[in-house]
């Protein structure tokens, strides 16, 4: 018979009670998702052309996607949803004959939605480290915000030195997001000429936006015409002779024509106002591009001016014309909140309208002292264990700030 | 329709249908006199061939018969890259009448028949701008063509862009459609079943193929000396064990298989990265090259993608190119 080591059943006992406090955490988060899917069904949207979608979705405690779904209703998609209470839920831009189909071009494709991703972690908001907290990704501790950049890491308990940083969303962090949002429907409507009726802008369900378009005349456009709306809404491109400078053959001499067409819309007028010229002030646009040092100094500065400019959207997303995209109505495992349509943008408040899990007490366990503002409540959680209500409980233990106690 | 627009635009039913009413039938092309007919086609040919442009006009039904012997000749030529030069030069000169009807066709009664054209054989609606200076064509249908153009004025941004239209001048609008006129005569061409030819046109056939087969023999690409910016920064990231974004290293790895460097140097390349796994990375490499998966292997990015993704870091070499696959490769 083999000898057991002592200090080696002591380690299994600490491996056991991780093991339970994982699994307690995965039921809590699995019990609240149900319970969302059961009572608050009526917040799921139905994708237009439900059939021709491709469905995927994700479980609680797995790796990976279970993905080629297809389903005729809500009706069964809710039946899933209930059975299954998945982390996150995903449904196809793209309509196929097949949704079901393997490999992707057995689906045989027939178009996709226009979807626009904005991520407010792409902003680099200043802000983001005073409210991000480092979860070690070995043993999963977690250490509170250091107001500082991400500096070297170090685990407290376990010295691993691989962490993942987890916000929590400051005011400014989803007023960066909404000003994008706001930005991407202005181009939308007045340069790419959508109607207002055609643009749905939703919550992501965490930290950021995602807006998209009901539009027939878009559904068939092929991944580079989609980039070249990408580059066109984030200002990516924009050539100098274009707005009227034009390279000579001697090297960095320029003049300035303008283009015949004029300066009076699109991209054109945008940079047109910003420099304060129009088609009668060539000489004063001359002086503007020496003073920034000619031809090349002025490309570079160009650039930048059209980036600030454009929208910081996800050029993947837009362009991926075979992506299964967070379904609307569904939660997002990253935050326990909805993904939920934005009637006015302005006084949206994701911490409160997208806040839809029930108020029954869950008691947690805290891996750090943490702060938290939902449905309007403060949560300053310093002790080790704290009961609060579901919709907080379930909102720290997705940052995997929390675990179930 | 007039016959003199029959004569610019022979590609429309129309021509066709004016040549079946006039009774035409094959055996009329033995008659002596069509022998000046089948000389100008065969020079159209191979003018067109050469990349110039035809732009001869003659009496109607000469330029409508011309145009369908020029068919006929390069059908039995038989060689795709004949028939490609061929259709894209005929589109050309369609495209030079098309531009000069569009630019008059606020003066005339032609309007109507340019843009019917384009609305019946393109499903492209071409509205005259406000100032009456421009045309204005609906942003889809300008994406549709003008994001396969590799030129970097025909991108969006670099467009007069309000309310959903593109503002375009003649030229600019008529060369939107040159790609589908192209495959138009193109497709012409492909879905003709040719009748027993007299000799004369078989021997002017064999003659142009005679001459153009050596053209299009086999050319050998260059060795690539230099990596292109992007690819080198992308290694030197890798290099430094910084983390390189996937589409970096989706870029990075097409760009080697291309070039056709094997397979395990590629893998290794990745060995610096801090989440390397050779298992997992022999898998994607695999899976890029077409050997996994879907089976379908993967091309380089375009230059327009790495850009938009912000991986692309230019110089001055890269000014013509459209993928970095280009980058060092000697011009022929």
């Amino acid at each position: 018979m083999r000898h057991t080591d002592k200090s080696n059943s002591v380690w299994q006992d600490e491996e056991v009670r991780e093991d339970n406090s994982a699994a307690k955490t995965i039921s809590a988060l699995k019990k609240a998702f149900r319970e969302y899917y059961f009572y608050q069904s009526k917040s799921l949207e139905e994708p237009s052309k439900i059939e021709q979608r491709e469905f995927g979705y994700m479980q609680f405690g797995q790796q990976g996607m279970l993905r080629h779904l297809s389903f005729k209703s809500m009706k069964e998609l809710d039946a899933v949803f209930v059975r299954e209470a998945p982390s996150d839920v995903y449904c196809s831009n793209a309509y196929y004959e097949f949704p079901t189909g393997q490999p992707m071009q057995e689906k045989r494709w027939l178009g996709a939605d226009l979807i626009f991703d904005i991520d407010g972690k792409d902003l680099r908001m200043p802000c983001v480290p005073s409210h991000s907290y480092a979860v070690c990704t070995q043993c999963g501790a977690a250490s509170p915000p250091t107001h500082e950049e991400q500096r070297a890491y170090s685990c407290s308990s376990c010295g691993s030195n691989k962490s993942d940083y987890v916000s929590i969303p400051c005011s400014k962090c989803i007023d960066g997001s909404k000003i994008e949002a706001r930005r991407l429907i202005d181009y939308l409507l007045f340069d790419i000429g959508l109607e207002r009726s055609a643009i749905t802008t939703y919550f992501s369900g965490n930290n950021g936006f995602h807006v998209h378009i009901n539009d027939n005349g878009f559904v068939s456009l092929d991944p580079q015409a989609r980039s070249d709306l990408v580059s066109y809404l984030s200002g990516t491109g924009l050539t100098l002779e274009s707005i009227g400078v034009r390279k000579t053959n001697t090297e960095d001499l320029f003049l300035i024509k303008f283009p015949k067409s004029g300066l009076a819309y699109g991209w054109r007028r945008r940079i047109a106002e910003k420099l304060k010229i129009d088609m009668t002030t060539a000489i004063k646009f001359r002086n503007i591009v020496n003073q920034l040092g000619g031809y090349d100094a002025f490309k570079v500065e160009l650039e930048k001016l059209a980036k600030v400019m454009g929208v910081r959207i996800d050029p993947q997303v837009t362009t991926d014309v075979h992506r299964v995209f967070r379904m609307p109505g569904t939660l997002n495992s990253k935050s326990g909140l909805s993904k939920i349509k934005c009637t006015n943008l302005n006084s949206f408040d994701p911490f409160v309208d997208a806040c839809l899990l029930a108020d029954g007490k869950i008691n947690i366990r805290v891996k750090t002292p943490v702060k938290v503002r939902l449905k309007k409540n403060t949560f300053n959680i310093s002790k080790e264990t704290a009961e609060v209500p579901a919709y907080a409980a379930v909102y720290l233990m997705c940052k995997r700030l929390a675990e179930a106690n | 329709m007039a016959g003199s627009d029959l004569a610019k635009y022979p590609f429309l039913n129309e021509a066709g249908e004016y040549l079946r009413e006039s009774g035409f039938g094959w055996e009329e092309l033995e008659r002596p006199d069509m022998k000046y007919i089948i000389d100008r086609a065969a020079e159209r040919v191979q003018i067109e061939v050469d990349g110039k442009i035809y732009d001869k006009l003659e009496r109607y039904e000469i330029e409508i018969l011309t145009f369908l012997i020029s068919l006929v000749i390069v059908k039995s030529i038989g060689m795709d890259q004949v028939l490609r030069k061929f259709a894209l030069a005929e589109a050309r000169r369609a495209e030079k009448f098309l531009t000069e009807d569009l630019r008059k066709q606020n003066e005339n009664k032609n309007g109507s028949l340019i843009m019917k054209i384009f609305e019946d054989l393109f499903k492209l609606r071409i509205v005259v701008s406000e100032d009456q200076r421009l045309f204005k064509v609906k942003v889809i249908d300008y994406l549709a063509r003008a994001s396969h153009f590799h030129e970097q004025e025909w991108k969006l941004i670099n467009r007069l862009v309000h309310k959903g239209y593109v503002y375009l001048d003649a030229d600019e609008t008529v060369r939107l459609i040159r790609n589908e006129l192209s495959v138009l005569i193109y497709d012409k061409v492909r879905a003709m079943t040719l009748p027993t030819l007299p000799q004369s046109i078989n021997l002017k056939a064999d003659e142009l193929r005679q001459k153009l087969l050596s053209r299009y023999e086999r050319r050998l690409s260059p060795v690539i000396t230099e990596y292109p910016p992007c690819i080198k920064h992308a290694l030197e990231v890798m290099n430094k064990g910084d983390n390189l974004p996937h589409s970096a290293r989706v870029m990075l790895a097409t760009y080697m298989l291309a070039i056709g460097k094997p397979l395990d140097e590629i893998v290794f390349m990745f060995e610096n990265a801090p989440d390397f796994n050779e298992k997992i990375t022999r898998y994607q490499v695999e899976h890029l090259a077409g050997m996994k998966g879907s089976h379908i292997k993967y091309s380089v990015p375009s230059c327009d993608k790495i850009r938009n993704e912000n991986l692309c870091f230019a110089t001055a070499q890269c000014d013509t190119l459209i993928n970095p696959i280009q980058f060092g490769r000697m011009k022929k």
